[in-house]
């Protein structure tokens, strides 16, 4: 039976949003005390999503044995993949939150039940088959990011940040919708496949402009040049766990998104958007790393790093081809452990009182403060500059070959001279640490779901990350190969 | 065990130590060093193994598939170069490790200094064993990493964090360049394999990539080996412990370059391009490196400059393209490595034991370690080019091959002259630096008083200096079969035939070696006793690569912070304003590619009325954009009107029920608005100094209005060419065709709303509950700040008129204030709700429905509140709104469950016609039953919104905050 069929495919979504309403029934009824509980309960839920969808990733399920009703969702390996790793991040937010948020005051029963209610829109958005079903999972994620950034509630910066996301982000969500009308009324569908099969023929000017204002919008949300500017203010603003998991889990779906909607709808007609494509990832591997030069703030700092990374994942994106797609997903999972990494090495950077520090300058000398700590940060920078051995030398080269080998030397070439740009704040954060005299601020404690994270990201990134790599790379190869599946 | 396993085995050793020694405790010093050495000469001792195997000319391949989709795979190779090279790395290794227990003070972390050695240990031998393109760039940019760690290694030292930092920019740079490169000569030759892009020389040097391509590699192999003009990084590193000298800028780092040039050489040269780039670089790296090295006056300074002399000899012999360059270049690589290691030993005795490497102090030395200085003498006179050490033998090839150039370019008649010259500087710096150290008075005002080194220290500049003298005096029986396996696994059957005999009889390259050693010595005659007074190196002295790099990197760092200045802000309204700008370009050059045409469709005849309707409608928005910011309560007016000028285009358009639904919506939302508006703090009135508005206001807002207007017409010129076209194929038709048979009703709207998709319509009042229950228990404990709830104006007029006058009392004009219109209001009361009644009832088949019908009713409550005041209507009236939700909700979803009593799918309908007196015919639809819930839902909801509101008027209001200091007022305008 159809129906049933279907159920069994969003079987993690439907996990996701029961668990979703009980915890808030939970909340509501027990109060904030309960909020602790919550984030381990809405932990286990995720976790469990997460073992239904693996078996479907490592089976490179795709086809038309992934497409639940009648092509709205696609449970296939590429979204499995992608929900791998929202998952993942989103559980690192789960995580690291309560003791920020409980030293700030903050800690809320709604906490956990707003990262899940994100997660679900998440885990709808990478398996959209059909525009409508990307409208939906993109606004449920939104309007539950625009909540965190504002979490503390206490703080300016933070409801500065959740007012500017969510304005900004309304803003971008209408050109998007504008852009989704235009397509439908010029193709006439908002199934995903359909309109590939429409434009198969050649895409009419009003497809394209319809083209062009969802790319917009979608670049807003991945936070790609020239729409990255909300993204330094509501990182700087929001809580440090709440930036970690945006830096994290929505950048996967929103790329993950795009390149359904570039590869799967419009994958008939790539030259309509490599330009748009080419243009937006050298403007952000730029940007990104220009801007990150000038900062003292850490999380800004950060923001631009992500803004440059972002630029590295479109290059993959730009290549339009399955190998593309494939070194995408696999820089994404780098991405995701590089980042995750470095924030809670930074919720991990406290005074003695305990409070949060955020400036470069207070990483100084941290290495004869706490070792361990210093060298996992430094893992994370040469691993975020591609310097071998770390992991993210691995992602920019597969990222790299793809451009290559689909003729984008020129891309390739620009990219390169602006990651060496990019190459020296990272090395400047660990000279900092390493070679500066110790400002001895750095002293609080940290706990150990800090340290376990931090330690497994570092491992992951390290060069034991290689070991996987083969096991890793056939994965997302797989998982990339059900993008071109015609179901 | 297999020679593969081996290979691997050899590779993994360093690391393993490396690992190893960072665990050992910070005071172990001999343990690490111990080990260190020992696994220096395990891995040696198996490397040597191979040599049966490689003397065959054979290559031994190990390959593991790592990604074979990515056509990568872990391959390691041992060629008869590579070989060569690896035994290279290994064995000065070991005897820097040898030095280094001696050289490394007790007080430093000397583990951590172990296991960075070996970790760099191995990432050279991972250069060099690779057999795959990408693996050499991963191994590559790990030596960058670990010779930072090395330079760095004194952290304390100012001068060795910025040489580390240098280095490691300037090797990064080189290594990315190089990463693209080696990805382009993969997909050029189909392949990352080493001995599969080897075997398509051919194929590379003719596409079409090839010079891109050549540039990255050689931009990647040149910042490496220090060649001009990225030659400024290797003086820099010198700041690091000499072991790391010695071994860095001998064997190792600097080499990876001439290693990659010398083991892509099959494949690379040959092409004019080539010649012309390597053999230029090489020549200026020479001459500059050399005349440098001349005018230095620190031990480690002259050798690093020439090193850096060195090593553009031997990129220019790789330059030339000709076999025996290539021969002369490897044999100089190997000569070189053993010369210039036991020179910086050399030199880091000689600043272990006096405390200084200043030429300028060094005197007389020989008399203080005489076997120190003995062998610095035989290295130096290697370097020097002296004959019956290896040092001249090689430069006897390479000036033979500067004489056979033939390129037919001017480079031809030069190369002699500039080679002779070189070698001349080459004599003249080995010999300052030995007469200089060793020589004249002895020293005065050393730091520490000048001895011999310990045995064991010196033991490792034997073992060098041996070799020298060996391999200079028989080399045929020494170096001469390991360089032909070197030269033939490289070259192959193009080996040509060379010869190493030191006596070649009288020939050119004969008379410029003499020309150069005569040349040499009597330039030291002439100018030496000069050079310690110099402070800059003549004519290049300017050339300060370091400047050149600060400042650029200066340059970056402002530019960057400037270009980040201008192009970002942190204010909102800007970034609204780029998004919208850049989405308007973006349409804007759409419309440029793609032209501008409408559809075939009927397009709208323009009425005039409908026109003015609609300009109407525009201006009200406009208007009401405009008074936003400085009278709300205006722009709420406003608003209304472009609201009732849409609800009229609908009834104009014959959409009656769009147009009903649409004004009541318009306004209970205004009203509600308008409840709420109060509490928002007023906004002060605009004022400018000299009471003009400064132009540069005036032009942001201008181009403020033209950017909405354009973005406006845009995207309704877009709406309108797609209005005109064709329609998509949708379910309008079904719903049309089926409304009246499937629902029982003629008002298409209202059967999909309560009976096609019914469902929505279910999630959507539920939606509605939970709104209203969320803004009553945000607004249940809000109370509105004191300034909020102040008396109007007027009614304070008013109150103050009545307080005055005797036969008045207090309030009693306000309670008459608009006395009429109130009593309208109440009597239309009953009007309105069997109005909305009618609505309901009639929904099915006419304009209407339970959505208008409870929005009516709503409004009859809400005139109720409006006219009466909160405290008497509740007197009177008792809605109990969470009821009438709950009641609404129950009536939904059970009509939709007694389908499943007649066995149909949940919310199926049933319907038919009742006739009753009077009224006539009645439709009778389960729907309907579907239908009040839906009223008595949205009855529940705004009555519940409107009472949270209401409420706020009879609460007493939060007390004013305590007096302290203001808070800064966010900028909200920002610019002004």
């Amino acid at each position: 039976m159809e129906l049933q069929a279907s159920l069994s495919l969003i079987a993690p979504e439907i996990v996701l949003s029961l668990s979703a309403l009980a915890l808030l029934l939970i909340g509501a009824w027990g109060g904030d005390k309960t909020a602790r509980m919550n984030s381990i309960a809405a932990c286990i839920a995720i976790a469990f999503c997460f073992a239904i969808v693996a078996p479907r990733v490592c089976a490179g399920v795709g086809g038309p044995d992934a497409v639940a009703f009648f092509g709205q969702f696609k449970a296939d390996a590429f979204s499995g993949f992608a929900k791998l790793l929202i998952y993942a991040g989103s559980v690192a937010a789960l995580l690291i939150a309560p003791n920020y948020l409980e030293r700030v005051g903050a800690m809320r029963a709604e906490y956990p039940v707003l990262v899940i209610l994100a997660t679900l829109g998440m885990s709808i958005m990478v398996s959209a088959g059909d525009l409508l079903t990307l409208y939906i999972g993109l606004e449920l994620n939104s309007l539950a990011a625009y909540v965190l950034a504002a979490f503390v509630r206490s703080d300016s910066r933070s409801a500065e940040a959740g007012l500017k996301y969510f304005v900004l982000g309304a803003l971008a969500s209408g050109i998007l919708l504008f852009g989704m009308s235009l397509t439908y009324g010029f193709t006439g569908t908002t199934n995903f496949n359909a309109i590939s099969t429409v434009v198969a023929g050649g895409l009419s000017g009003g497809a394209m402009f319809g083209l062009i204002f969802m790319l917009v919008g979608l670049a807003f949300k991945i936070s790609a040049v020239p729409f990255h500017m909300w993204t330094p203010d509501v990182y700087e603003g929001a809580p440090t766990p709440v930036t970690a998991f945006f830096a994290s889990a929505p950048k996967v779906a929103a790329v993950a998104l795009l390149a359904r909607v570039a590869l799967e709808a419009f994958g008939t007609q790539v030259d309509a958007w490599r330009q748009v494509v080419v243009f937006a990832a050298l403007a952000s591997i730029i940007v990104g790393a220009l801007g990150a030069i000038g900062q003292k703030n850490i999380k800004r700092l950060l923001a631009y790093s992500s803004i440059n990374n972002v630029g590295f994942i479109l290059v993959g994106l730009a290549a339009g081809t399955a190998q593309g797609a494939a070194s995408m997903l696999l820089y994404l999972a780098v991405y995701v452990a590089m980042t995750v990494g470095s924030f809670v090495a930074l919720l991990m950077l406290k005074n003695e009182n305990g409070d949060q520090l955020e400036s470069i300058s207070d990483l100084s000398g941290l290495r004869s403060v706490s070792p361990v700590l210093a060298f996992c940060l430094m893992s994370m920078m040469f691993s975020l500059a591609g310097i071998p051995p770390f992991l993210g030398f691995w992602a920019k080269l597969v990222v790299f070959q793809a451009a290559v080998d689909a003729n984008l030397v020129v891309l390739a070439l620009l990219a390169i001279a602006a990651s060496v740009i990019g190459a020296f704040y990272y090395i400047k954060i660990v000279k900092v640490m390493f070679f500066d005299q110790p400002s001895g601020v750095v002293l609080g404690k940290s706990d150990g779901v800090h340290w376990a994270l931090l330690i497994i990201s570092t491992l992951v990134i390290s060069p034991l990350g290689y070991l996987a790599t083969s096991w890793f790379g056939d994965l997302a190869q797989r998982a990339a190969a059900t993008l071109f599946l015609l179901s | 065990m297999s020679d593969a396993r081996l290979l691997i085995l050899v590779l993994a050793l360093p690391f393993l130590g490396s690992i190893l020694a960072a665990f050992l405790p910070t005071r172990a010093r001999n343990a690490a060093s111990f080990m260190a050495g020992l696994i220096g000469l395990i891995a040696s001792a198996l490397l040597l193994s191979f040599y049966s195997t490689l003397a065959t000319g054979q290559t031994v391949r190990h390959v593991a598939p790592w990604l074979p989709s990515l056509g990568l795979d872990f391959t390691l190779r041992l060629s008869g170069f590579t070989w060569l090279f690896a035994l290279l790395v290994l064995g000065i290794g070991t005897l820097v490790v040898l030095y280094a227990r001696y050289y490394m003070s007790e007080e430093d972390p000397v583990p951590r200094f172990f296991s960075f050695l070996l970790a760099f240990m191995g990432s050279m031998l991972g250069v060099v064993l690779s057999g795959n393109l990408i693996q050499i760039v991963f191994f590559w940019e790990m030596t960058s990493l670990f010779s930072f760690l090395l330079i760095g290694y004194w952290h304390h030292n100012q001068s060795a964090r910025d040489g580390a930092r240098i280095a490691l920019i300037v090797t990064c740079l080189g290594g990315v360049c190089l990463l693209v490169g080696m990805l382009l000569l993969g997909h050029i030759a189909g392949s990352y394999d080493l001995d599969v892009v080897l075997g398509r020389g051919d194929i590379v040097r003719a596409h079409a990539l090839y010079l891109p391509m050549l540039i990255l590699i050689l931009i990647g192999a040149f910042t490496k080996s220090a060649q001009f003009p990225f030659q400024f990084w290797l003086p820099h590193a010198m700041s690091a412990p000499t072991p790391v000298s010695a071994y860095l800028h001998s064997a190792t780092m600097v080499k990876a370059g001439i290693f990659l040039l010398i083991l892509l050489w099959p494949v690379l040269a040959g092409t004019q391009i080539w010649y012309l780039i390597v053999v230029t670089i090489g020549l200026a790296t020479l001459l500059v490196g050399a005349w440098s090295a001349i005018f230095q006056h620190d031990l480690k300074g002259l050798l690093a400059y020439s090193t850096i002399s060195h090593l553009g000899l031997i990129t220019l012999l790789l330059g030339l393209g000709s076999p025996l360059g290539l021969v002369a270049a490897i044999f100089h690589t190997v000569n070189h490595a053993t010369f210039k290691a036991s020179l910086f030993m050399a030199a880091g005795i000689i600043d272990h034991e006096t405390g200084t490497r200043d030429l300028r102090k060094l005197s007389g030395l020989m008399k203080f370690m005489p076997i120190t200085a003995t062998l610095a003498m035989v290295a130096a006179a290697a370097m020097a080019g002296v004959p019956l050490l290896n040092g001249f033998l090689s430069k006897e090839m390479f000036l033979a091959e500067a004489l056979e150039s033939q390129s037919g370019t001017l480079l031809d008649w030069a190369l002699p002259i500039l080679a002779t010259l070189a070698s001349m500087f080459s004599v003249l710096y080995s010999i300052r630096f030995i007469h200089q150290t060793f020589f004249g008075p002895p020293p005065v005002d050393l730091p520490h008083t000048p001895h011999e080194a310990p045995h064991w220290m010196r033991l490792p500049i034997e073992i060098l200096v041996l070799a020298c003298l060996v391999v200079g005096i028989i080399p045929t029986l020494t170096i001469g079969p390991l360089l032909q396996i070197a030269v033939r696994s490289v070259l192959g059957d193009r080996t040509p035939d060379y010869s190493l005999a030191i006596w070649h009889g009288f020939n050119m390259p004969l008379l410029m070696s003499v020309i150069a050693l005569v040349g040499g010595v009597l330039l030291y005659r002439r100018f030496g006793g000069r050079l310690n007074a110099m402070t800059n190196s003549p004519f290049i002295g300017r050339l300060k690569g370091r400047r050149t790099f600060e400042t650029v990197l200066a340059a970056l760092i402002d530019g960057a912070s400037a270009l980040h200045r201008m192009v970002s802000t942190k204010r909102l309204q800007v970034q609204l304003r780029i998004l919208i700008v850049v989405t308007l370009a973006a349409g804007s050059i759409g419309f440029l590619t793609y032209g501008y045409s409408v559809g075939n469709g009927p397009t709208i005849m323009l009425d005039p009325i409908f026109a003015v309707l609609w300009i109407l409608g525009g201006a009200s928005a406009i208007g009401a954009a405009v008074q936003a910011k400085f009278h709300r309560l205006a722009a709420l007016a406003m608003v209304g009107v472009a609201g009732l000028s849409t609800c009229i285009s609908f009834i104009w358009l014959s959409a009656p029920d769009l147009g009903l639904t649409q004004l009541l919506v318009e306004s209970i939302t205004l009203v509600l608005m308008l409840l709420g508006l109060r509490w928002l703090p007023q906004r002060l009135p605009e004022f400018w100094p000299g009471g003009r508005t400064p132009f540069n206001v005036r032009l942001r807002r201008g181009g403020d209005i033209l950017i909405a207007v354009a973005a406006g017409l845009g995207a309704a010129a877009i709406a309108y060419a797609m209005m005109t076209r064709p329609e998509p194929e949708g379910i309008s038709r079904f719903f049309l065709e089926q409304a009246y048979h499937g629902g029982g009703g003629t008002n298409v709207v209202n059967v999909i709303l309560v009976d096609f998709r019914s469902f929505d319509t279910l999630g959507e009042i539920t939606v509605l509950a939970i709104v209203a229950l969320t803004v009553f228990s945000l607004l249940r404990r809000f109370r509105p700040a004191a300034e909020s709830v102040e008396l109007p104006v007027q009614q304070k007029v008013q109150n103050a008129f009545d307080a005055g006058r005797e036969d008045r009392e207090h309030g009693d004009t306000a309670a008459h204030y608009l006395l009429v219109p109130r009593v309208i209001m109440e009597w239309m009361f009953p009007i309105i709700l069997t109005c909305a009644l009618y609505f309901l009832i009639r929904g099915h088949d006419l304009p209407g429905g339970g959505f208008a019908g409870g929005v009516t009713a709503s409004i009859a409550i809400l005139l109720l509140y409006m006219a009466s005041g909160t405290r008497s209507v509740e007197a009177r009236l008792n809605i109990q709104p969470v009821r009438w939700i709950s009641v609404g909700l129950m009536f939904a979803v059970l009509t939709g469950m007694a389908a499943w009593l007649a066995g149909y799918p949940l919310l199926s309908t049933y319907f038919s016609y009742l006739e009753l007196p009077l009224i006539g015919d009645m439709p009778v639809a389960s729907a309907l039953l579907f239908d009040i819930g839906v009223f008595s839902v949205v009855v529940g909801t705004t009555a519940l919104i409107l009472i949270a509101l209401a409420h706020q008027s009879i609460r007493t209001p939060r007390a004013p905050k305590p007096e302290k200091a203001p808070d800064k007022i966010p900028d909200m305008e920002g610019d002004t």
